[in-house]
């Protein structure tokens, strides 16, 4: 695991580029996630809609890249592109210097497996499973069975504070806790990428700022890119970069 | 995977009760089905099941073992010359007229065999003995005829074409649902009953200074050469004796016991060459003949296949319904999976191991509910409905094929999430 000092160190030398024309880009070998050209139209009947109209992105190994913007901007578009769930009608993406955009269905199933942990506003944790259980899916899924992934899985819910509510059912947890059982899901086979999309928007600004702050923390201790979606300016603190997207179109990037 | 597909089971039970409702109910259908099919073969042949013969002698005629031209016993005695024959005995098949105590009539099937022989044995006789018949006029019923024959225990009498007929004796599992009911008695008194030819003749007349009509119910012999019986004004005469059979009485079959090492084609073969107009048949294939004329006789195979068929297409579409609408309040969590990297195999196992439970929990109950209800229509109703292990296994079988059959619209349901779903809140 790569201590996440060298990732932040590398990222202050090398700026992102946003908007630059491809020509530009450095190698995407080196980079978490570039992203070259990608338009998305959405088509329902005889209408077309442009979700996204031409986006380039690159974001640094061992960041946490803040992607903000108003509703309906094409937030959860492009990360669904970025995260390989959705396929663009136009451009490339590529994570950890693979092209996912060409990839088969199969073998993407299987990158997004390996390499990238998620996490959803609406927590998506399996009702019906206990915090240990989910997160034991997700471990199954990455081809760890049996005693070892239960092992692992309560050594990740004591990360995240949560080692007493392991045979707890969501519906007894608090939303902050299912987040957290969700952070812990996402961290389970060290992933390299975690993409989380507005994971406050259920929380209040309290319990949301603590649970960023844990995620941050983790993060950056096991040495994660994190990109994330929000619409919640307090998060700013805790990011190395952040994007702003209106209308389709990545306008701004600052750093405040 | 972590008992995903075992807890969407059981979230909700009202919809698990309906899915296991119509399991259950296609499983039992095509059990009964198969049982009562299985029942009805076994028992079309329950009599030739009880004898111990080799080879079945009989009319060139025979079509099956109830329907047939007489043969005559002077065939008997040939039989016995033929080179290769241990043992032969005589069988009578008849269906004469029942005649209860109350007057009531209906036609029953008469078997007449030779009580001291060892060639046909009735099966499971629970009370009284075979030598009980040896007595003239005596008969022993299946005790779930008992009351379809009106009579209620040992030593009541009944009459067959006329003459009495007491009951000694009690059998067990003799009778089929297709047959009228079995009658057993000895060759001699079988003989008698076959060839009494009793007619019956009502006449009545109104008394004298009453109002009342006198009826009387006069017997007489149709045979004009049988001159001692035929006073017309005679009423239920004493019967004769029965007399043994001779050279010009009928019977119907003649068992053969071959001798040890015979083979039985070959002595077939004799048989026939050595008996004009007959035909000779081993047990194999008297059971053969007769079980595939009743099941293209009555065509029960192709009902009960119908019945059966109803059944399965009944819990095809309950299981799919039911596993369709829990897929489909799963979607998220489906999506979510597929968003993780669950490959397509991981999604189609969740879904096939719901399938499968649903077809063990639905198997299991419906199993035991069949077997009970096969032993209690053959203790109360004599109906045999026979559940083999072969059955068993192949319905099992049949529920898991129908319930992971099934799960084909909810994988289509699954295939088909749009998986930007996970991302809606
Ligand atoms: N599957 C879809 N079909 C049609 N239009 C869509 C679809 N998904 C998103 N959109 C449209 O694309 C735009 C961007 O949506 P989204 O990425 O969800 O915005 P955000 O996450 O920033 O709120 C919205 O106008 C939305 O209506
Ligand atoms: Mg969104």
């Amino acid at each position: 695991m790569t201590p996440a000092k060298i990732n932040c160190a590398e990222k202050a030398t090398i700026p992102s580029q946003v908007g630059s024309s491809s020509t530009k880009l450095v190698n995407p070998k080196t980079k978490a996630i570039t992203c070259r050209g990608v338009k998305m139209v959405f088509t329902s009947g005889v209408e077309r809609f442009q979700a996204l109209k031409g986006i380039y992105l690159e974001v640094q190994k061992g960041d946490i890249h803040l992607l903000m913007g108003p509703s309906g901007s094409g937030k959860t578009t492009l990360m669904s592109i970025l995260a390989g769930i959705l396929t663009p009608t136009a451009g490339r993406v590529y994570l950890l210097g693979e092209e996912i955009t060409s990839m088969s269905r199969s073998k993407l199933a299987r990158f997004r497996a390996q390499n990238i942990g998620f996490i959803f506003q609406g927590f998506n944790l399996f009702p019906a499973l206990t915090a240990a259980e989910n997160v034991e899916v997700a471990l199954n899924i990455k081809g760890i069975w049996g005693r070892s992934a239960r092992k692992q899985a309560q050594l990740l819910l004591e990360q995240v504070g949560l080692g007493d509510k392991a045979m707890s059912l969501p519906r007894d947890l608090s939303g902050g806790e299912k987040q957290r059982v969700a952070i812990a899901r996402a961290l389970s086979g060290n992933p390299k990428l975690i993409m989380a999309d507005e994971p406050t928007a259920a929380l209040d600004s309290q319990k949301g700022h603590a649970v960023i702050e844990l995620l941050r923390f983790l993060a950056k201790e096991k040495g994660c890119t994190v990109l994330m979606v929000t619409h919640d300016p307090r998060i700013k603190d805790v990011a190395d970069r952040v994007v702003y997207i209106e209308d389709g179109l990545l306008h701004l990037e600052s750093k405040e | 995977m972590a008992s995903i597909a075992r807890k969407n089971l059981f979230e909700d039970i009202p919809r698990f009760l309906v899915a296991q409702a119509g399991i259950m109910f296609a499983v039992s259908l095509v059990t009964i089905q198969t049982g009562i099919f299985d029942g009805f073969t076994r028992t079309s042949t329950t009599l030739i099941n009880s004898s111990q013969a080799d080879i079945w002698v009989s009319s060139d005629t025979m079509v099956h073992l109830g329907l047939t031209l007489p043969i005559p016993v002077s065939q008997l005695s040939q039989t016995q010359q033929v080179a290769g024959v241990e043992r032969a005995e005589g069988l009578i098949f008849k269906t004469p007229l029942w005649r209860d105590s109350g007057g009531n009539i209906m036609s029953v099937v008469l078997i007449g065999f030779d009580p001291q022989g060892q060639l046909f044995t009735p099966t499971n006789i629970t009370q009284g003995s075979m030598k009980a018949l040896s007595e003239p006029y005596t008969i022993i019923v299946d005790q779930t005829d008992l009351h379809t024959l009106n009579l209620q225990q040992t030593g009541d009498v009944g009459e067959i074409a006329s003459l009495p007929a007491r009951l000694v004796g009690l059998t067990k599992g003799n009778h089929s649902i297709i047959a009228n009911p079995f009658v057993f008695t000895s060759l001699e008194s079988a003989n008698a009953y076959g060839n009494s030819g009793l007619t019956s003749n009502l006449d009545c007349k109104l008394q004298k200074g009453s109002d009342g009509i006198k009826c009387t119910t006069t017997y007489s012999k149709s045979a004009p050469t049988d001159i001692t019986t035929t006073a017309p004004t005679s009423v239920k005469p004493a019967p004769p004796v029965p007399k043994h059979l001779t050279g010009n009485d009928l019977i119907t079959y003649i068992l053969v016991r071959a001798k040890p090492s015979e083979d039985l084609q070959t002595l077939k073969h004799q048989i026939e060459a050595a008996l004009p107009s007959t035909r000779a048949y081993t047990q194999a294939e008297m059971i053969e003949k007769t079980q595939t004329y009743w099941q293209q006789r009555t065509g029960i195979g192709f009902i009960l296949g119908l019945g059966a068929a109803v059944g399965v297409i009944v819990g095809i579409v309950i299981v799919s319904q039911i596993l369709y609408s829990s897929v489909s309040s799963h979607l998220k969590e489906f999506g979510t999976l597929k968003a993780m990297g669950a490959s397509d195999w991981v999604i189609y196992g969740v879904i096939w191991e719901q399938a499968l439970w649903m077809a063990v929990l639905g198997y299991l109950p419906s199993m035991v509910l069949c077997l009970g209800l096969a032993a209690w229509t053959s203790a109360t109703q004599g109906i045999l409905i026979l559940i083999t292990p072969t059955t068993a296994i192949a319905v099992f079988g049949l529920t898991v094929l129908m319930c992971v059959g099934s799960s084909i619209f909810a994988i289509q349901r699954v295939i088909r999430v749009d998986p930007a779903i996970v991302f809606k809140a």
